[in-house]
């Protein structure tokens, strides 16, 4: 079982009126589904959820009237601005089931001088046990050249885990790292064009 | 500087400022970003001058993105003219900014030059803005 334990509570009331009260009350208005049951509507409290589902991919044990139930955080609604969790989404899940998660790609290592590190896709989509899922995938730049390509298919990955993106989709690009020099003519190109330029009336 | 090329319409409304981002309030390409917490109008000129701002301090490596694009015009009268003869002429292009927006993006240097450097960019802009990273460090 997970080490996030979290007491929640049926809800009974729906619409927008409903899930500001339960805000203001200091609660998450949240629903769980999966496995061919019907949509379960529960209220989590919202410290206990904020601290759970700081990491991607949180697998939570949610305590329903005395019931244990393993869940995965599918989709958590955040506010752009304040740092409060508005909605979120779980995804039942059994011990030892595979599911398929989004896992952040994690840079380590400096790449040779004068190169710049660019990550083409921050995430990779793998199919792990849903008990086991691997908080980011590591992939090292240390000492690569400039025009060093990393696929999703060289990228080692965690031991029961299978890839689901693109064996052929880029991952990390090194590059040559471009100078001052180079990005100031391109400043004053652009400026001359913009002073050139007139917009048109279509 | 940002311009549109060819636009439907030279003179249009004052574009709406209430209500929070839509969209693009998380970070979607780079590793650091400038997120707006106010509404604003932000002209192609501060735009301009951010990413000048960020570019100079990072000197070599790093990846700038704008995803903000002045695509809307606003007009003005010229001053001691007396009301009425019509909408007056385009004055600037604005891009019309909301609260929650990520405005730049940047990646390919360190935190600390990343966030000196977007500080330096922050100065640029008309409203208040933070500091926002990809993993986990946005609150």
């Amino acid at each position: 079982m997970s080490d996030n334990r979290i007491d929640a509570e049926p809800r009974t009331q729906f619409g927008k009126g409903a899930a500001r009260k339960i805000r203001r009350d200091h609660k998450v208005p949240a629903v769980m589904y999966g496995h061919g049951s019907t949509p379960i509507h529960i209220t989590l409290p919202a410290h206990d959820a904020m601290m759970a589902l700081k990491h991607a991919n949180a697998l939570l044990t949610i305590v329903l009237e005395g019931e244990e139930q393993l869940a995965l955080a599918k989709d958590v609604q955040r506010d752009p601005i304040k740092p409060v969790i508005d909605h979120v989404d779980l995804v039942i899940v059994k011990k030892g089931e595979k599911v398929t998660v989004d896992v952040p790609v994690h840079i380590e290592g400096n790449a040779a001088p004068d190169t710049m590190v660019t990550t083409d896709h921050t995430s990779l989509s793998l199919e792990v046990e849903a008990t086991h899922i691997p908080e980011s995938v590591t992939v090292s730049v240390e000492g690569l050249a400039g025009g060093t390509q990393i696929l999703a298919g060289q990228v080692e990955l965690p031991a029961g885990a299978t890839l689901i993106t693109d064996p052929e989709a880029l991952v990390v690009n090194v590059t040559e790292a471009e100078t001052m020099a180079a990005e100031g003519e391109g400043d004053e190109a652009a400026d001359a064009d913009a002073a050139d330029a007139g917009t048109d009336e279509a | 500087m940002l311009i549109p090329r060819r636009v439907k319409h030279r003179k249009q409304h004052h574009p709406g400022r209430s209500g929070a981002a839509k969209g693009g309030t998380t970070i979607a390409f780079g590793d650091y970003g400038i997120q707006a917490l106010e509404p604003a109008y932000v002209t192609n000129r501060q735009i301009e001058s951010a990413r000048i701002a960020m570019t100079r301090y990072i000197k070599r490596g790093g990846k700038v993105w704008i995803n903000i694009y002045p695509d809307r015009p606003l007009t003005k009268k010229p001053a001691e003219t007396r009301m009425g003869s019509g909408k007056g002429s385009p004055e600037w292009w604005i891009a019309n900014v909301k609260p929650g927006r990520v405005m730049f993006e940047l990646s390919g240097v360190p935190e600390e030059t990343a966030r000196e450097a977007m500080r330096l960019a922050m100065h640029k802009l008309p409203m208040k803005t933070r500091f926002v990273r990809r993993e986990g460090g946005d609150f």
